[in-house]
């Protein structure tokens, strides 16, 4: 069985509560005795008052001096409840309110101390007994009993009071008591809230900033306070390095195994030159899938998260270093790129990436055009639209509408411009888009759109 | 032509040095950066093989240096790095060519020839000198139209002569261009390929320039 809610604030509300009220109820019962005792001595003191007048009339010989005896009020008003009566081993006598009868004594005691007797004449031995009873008219009887010794025996003084003397004053401080423990109840839940929504609000925060990380607005949470969440904010941090350098060791690994892959794929490539065997067409055909599968997934693991460090990266100079790449690599094409891009623009994107991207395209763009690349880029809402068209034929409409829905890409791979695929999963990967359509110059236009800011 | 081929992969390297050969290519092996380093620092190669993941030193840094020094030698980067800002990183180290593997051992042929054809200045892949025709792409002679076979010491030197046609050929620097590093050379060799060339091609067309070496020469 679940004891403590599962939320932090439920569970520091519940335990508050409970102590709170634990506490409240201790108060309230201590209160209520001290105060019961308090004014339960004030009944005493009456009673054992009159004890000792009444004590005055026991002789030291076990006689009674019924004139010593005297009557204070309201111990001489029969009906009040007040009462007293010595009992001695030779008489008794009774206060007038008994009007001659007896007191009712409370039961469950011994009523038959008399005959021993004391040197120490005339003095009340110690201080009185407090008994409880009811008197003949049912009413709560509060008795006060003390034994003085006498040469023939013990005589017993009794004194009795109405409770009800006791309990009216008691019932009229109960009702302020249990009124302002409700009251300081109340002021204690509502402290208890409000510290709560004081002392939970950092950890508010620490899930705002954690979102943060996820989304790659932060790299590190920053706290100075509070103190107690301080070792949580480094371990967050230790955490998030930890996660980062084993995300770069496991890209290195998938990095490493598909470079060391291609050399041996690369001799086998070779090797299977060498042979005109009627299975070598099939072979080259594993081979080329596997070279395929290979770059795919080296592309995708190399693809950093997309705006998790991702800087601002100028197009102009990246793609004046592309072009002159391909002008190396098609170097016998000629081709002339012509770059209209404003020395300003910049995309959010990680800058291996957008080479990545452009690269791809470009290299396409250079094998299918005859003389001319061209490149532009300009802002459309909030997003920077390259356009890489080239003079080349082109496509027919069906296939530019064929490749610009998403295929699997064992699909694509097999067919036209799988580098064209790899750029438009990057492109997605960033948050942005690639689409392919007719260009103004005749060959194939694509337009790769990036987020000028990060996702 | 003579290539240096800078591959750590024993495997691979005697893979394409096989396919190289029978492509009439001398090729000169370095299994590391530091002996290619030097071999192309101190060598004559037409064309120059590099892989950039290489023990000692970095394929790109070899490179650098080459060029920091002066040497002009084409250079294919063959690397099993794809992406693009590696080739741009390698194209700005003065890398004229990039292949990424595996690649077609066709490609790389064609590419060397292509960077070698370039590099002797010739925009047009068939170079002629007179009756006498040299398909640079593929690697075919002609003459009179019609297919010349030739053995690959005899292609080595009828190559180079054609590639700088009309330019005078040291007899060293042919003899550099047409055996492997550690070959055993015999000085009296060149004389007997030339002899056997000009059985084939005929007397005018290779010229012997006494005291400095040799030239194809169409008589312009």
């Amino acid at each position: 069985m679940r004891l403590l809610p599962r939320s932090l604030s439920g569970r520091l509300l519940v335990t508050a509560a409970v102590t709170i009220a634990v506490a409240l109820l201790l108060a309230a019962f201590a209160i209520g005795h001290v105060l019961e005792r308090f004014v339960m001595a004030g009944l005493d003191d009456r009673l054992d008052a009159q004890i000792a007048i009444v004590a005055r009339a026991v002789e030291a010989d076990g006689r009674l001096d019924a004139a010593k005896a005297i009557d204070l009020p309201p111990f001489d008003q029969p009906g009040s409840g007040w009462a007293w009566e010595v009992i001695g081993p030779a008489g008794t006598l009774r206060s007038a309110s008994l009007r001659g009868g007896d007191l009712p004594l409370p039961r469950g005691r011994d009523w038959s101390p008399f005959g021993r007797g004391d040197e120490r004449h005339g003095r009340i031995r110690q201080r009185p007994h407090p008994l409880e009873g009811v008197d003949t008219e049912g009413r709560a009887i509060h008795y006060r009993i003390a034994t003085l010794p006498t040469l023939r025996g013990d005589a017993i003084v009794l004194a009795a009071g109405p409770r009800a003397i006791v309990d009216r004053p008691l019932r009229a401080a109960m009702l302020p008591l249990l009124l302002s423990v409700i009251l300081l109840a109340g002021f204690l839940a509502l402290a208890l809230i409000v510290q709560l929504r004081i002392g939970l609000r950092p950890l508010v925060a620490l899930r705002q900033r954690v979102i943060d990380v996820r989304a790659g607005r932060i790299r590190h949470i920053r706290a100075d306070e509070p103190t107690e969440l301080l070792p949580l904010v480094e371990e967050l941090n230790a955490l998030i390095d930890a996660n980062e350098q084993a995300l770069e060791r496991a890209r290195g690994h998938v990095a490493n195994l598909a470079h060391g892959l291609k050399t041996p794929l690369a001799t086998l490539k070779l090797d299977l030159a060498r042979f005109d065997a009627a299975g070598e067409g099939r072979l080259r055909a594993q081979v080329e899938r596997m070279e395929g599968q290979i770059r795919h997934h080296l592309s995708r693991a190399r693809a950093a998260e997309a705006g998790i460090m991702a800087g601002r990266q100028l197009l102009a100079p990246r793609l004046h270093d592309l072009a002159a790449a391909l002008s190396r690599i098609h170097a016998d094409r000629a081709i002339v790129p012509l770059i209209a891009v404003d020395a300003t623009i910049g995309v959010q994107c990680d800058a291996q990436d957008l080479d990545e991207m452009l690269g791809n395209i470009l290299d396409n763009a250079w094998q299918h055009a005859k003389r001319t690349v061209r490149v532009k880029a300009r802002a459309v809402d909030r997003m920077i639209r390259i356009e890489i068209d080239d003079d080349g034929p082109g496509l027919p409409p069906d296939r530019i509408s064929d490749l610009n829905v998403a295929r699997r890409l064992d699909e694509r791979a097999t067919g036209y411009g799988f580098g064209i695929a790899i750029a438009r999963e990057l492109a997605e990967l960033h948050g942005g888009t690639l689409t392919l359509r007719q260009g103004d110059l005749g060959g194939l236009a694509v337009d790769l759109n990036i987020p000028d800011r990060g996702p | 032509m003579r290539v240096l081929l800078v591959e750590d992969d024993e495997a691979l390297a005697e893979a394409i040095a096989r396919a190289l050969r029978a492509e009439a290519f001398a090729v000169d092996i370095a299994a590391n950066g530091e002996d290619g380093g030097h071999f192309g620092a101190t060598e004559a190669y037409d064309v120059a093989v590099l892989d950039l993941g290489l023990p000692k030193r970095d394929g790109l840094s070899v490179l650098a240096d080459w060029r920091a020094a002066g040497r002009t030698l084409p250079v294919l980067i063959l690397t099993a790095r794809d992406g693009w800002s590696d080739k741009v990183l390698g194209f700005k180290a003065g890398a004229d060519d990039y292949l990424v593997k595996p690649f077609r051992v066709e490609e790389l042929v064609m590419r060397l020839r292509a960077l070698v054809r370039r590099a002797a200045g010739h925009a047009a892949s068939v170079i002629r000198c007179g009756p006498l025709a040299f398909d640079s792409a593929t690697g075919q002679f002609e003459l009179d139209g019609l297919p010349l076979k030739l053995t690959a010491f005899e292609w080595r030197v009828l190559s180079a002569l054609m590639l700088r046609k009309n330019a005078v050929i040291e007899r060293l620097d042919l003899l550099e261009r047409v055996y492997e590093g550690d070959a055993d050379v015999d000085s009296n060799s060149l004389e007997v390929i030339i002899g056997r060339l000009r059985r084939k091609i005929g007397t005018t067309l290779i010229e012997t320039v006494r005291g400095l070496g040799y030239r194809v020469t169409d008589g312009g």
